[in-house]
């Protein structure tokens, strides 16, 4: 093997993680994947389904499941959340007038019994505006101190320069149940 | 309407819309198809040999569904001189009526020493992507690659 040379033979039993993006509408949900890769982040449209990642490095597989956070959408938010290992809730900080819904939304997740005990980032993103919202007001606004069900962190970020999407992301891998 | 019939319009409603590949490292584009022609049976892809040079690269592959698939699923195989040498499956489960999605892989390149010169690959590899939605066979595409 290894004889056509682009690619590494996949190992077996790889460990495999799943993770899940959800959040309002132009939270930044997509950006955050496209910085995580060094993807251009200029041409980023709603997304009108689903996107996916997998990442495959020493044996280890990472699906992140970005799906699109569109009213007419989020109905079909369900089809997706069988087997899912981490949940990442994005918001975006700046639009406070819409915390209100994200909350609601989340609370929502959060009530599903298939994301039962899935632990559970929050990312307070768009923090490079000047009218974001910290971190704080955030989780105040999403009442996240009355999660008692599972482990959850809340992250202020910019998928715009990337502060703090390594911190988040690597916090949720390390506690997602494995294999 | 009759499984036939529903099998047809999901066939009909499905287009892979582009493809590409990159640096995995650096995010920067290798190649892209641009729009795709659904009719062609094979495609060409003409790829700077310095991808060879990558240690992870990345394929990414748009497509679209006009019908709701409950059991979309994806096998891609890399086939060198007709031999499939790779092969990677992919389950997406449920498609949204009327999407658009995206489905992006990263893999690690084999080291350099296993690696064949280009002018040997050149021509000679094709990827295969094909699509079902359950058992069911929905497309398929393939991709003869040229290191240019
Ligand atoms: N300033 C700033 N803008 C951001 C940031 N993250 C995302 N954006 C912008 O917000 C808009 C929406 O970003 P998307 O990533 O498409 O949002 P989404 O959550 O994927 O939206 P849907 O796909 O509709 O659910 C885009 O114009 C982004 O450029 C950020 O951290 N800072
Ligand atoms: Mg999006």
């Amino acid at each position: 093997m290894g004889l056509l040379g682009l690619l590494k033979k996949m190992k077996k039993d790889d460990m495999e993680a799943r993770i899940l993006i959800l959040g309002l509408d132009n939270a930044g949900k997509t950006t955050i994947l496209k910085t995580m890769t060094s993807e251009d982040i200029s041409h980023t449209m709603p997304t009108q389904g689903f996107n996916i990642k997998s990442i495959m490095q020493d044996g280890f597989k990472l699906n992140v499941w970005d799906i699109g956070g569109q009213e007419a959408i989020r109905p079909y938010w369900s089809n997706y959340f069988e087997n899912t290992d981490g949940l990442v809730y994005v918001v975006d900080s700046s639009d406070t007038r819409r915390l209100e819904e994200s909350s609601r939304e989340l609370k929502q997740l959060l009530a599903e019994e298939k994301l039962a005990g899935i632990p559970t980032l929050v990312f307070a993103n768009k923090q490079d505006l000047m009218s974001a919202a910290g971190a704080e007001d955030v989780s105040a606004a999403l009442e996240l101190d009355f999660i008692g069900d599972r482990v959850w962190q809340i992250q202020a970020c910019s998928a715009k320069t990337g502060e703090g999407l390594q911190e988040g992301m690597e916090w949720l891998v390390g506690n997602c149940r494995k294999g | 309407m009759d499984d036939g019939g529903h099998a047809y319009a999901i066939r009909e409603g499905f287009r892979i819309n582009w493809m590409n590949m990159r640096d995995a490292a650096t995010g920067q584009v290798m190649w892209e198809s641009g729009e795709w022609d659904c009719g062609q049976d094979e495609m060409e892809a003409q790829i700077p040999c310095e991808i060879l040079r990558c240690k992870q690269i990345s394929r990414e592959l748009n497509f679209s569904s006009l019908e709701v698939l409950t059991s979309l699923r994806l096998v891609q195989s890399v086939i060198f001189k007709g031999e499939p040498l790779e092969e990677w499956n992919f389950h997406f489960g449920f498609v949204i009526p009327n999407s658009t999605n995206t489905w992006q892989q990263t893999i690690e390149a084999a080291e350099e020493e296993e690696m064949l010169p280009a002018e040997l690959l050149s021509g000679n590899v094709v990827i295969e992507t094909t699509f079902f939605d359950g058992d069911y066979p929905i497309m398929t595409q393939r991709v003869r690659i040229w290191y240019v």
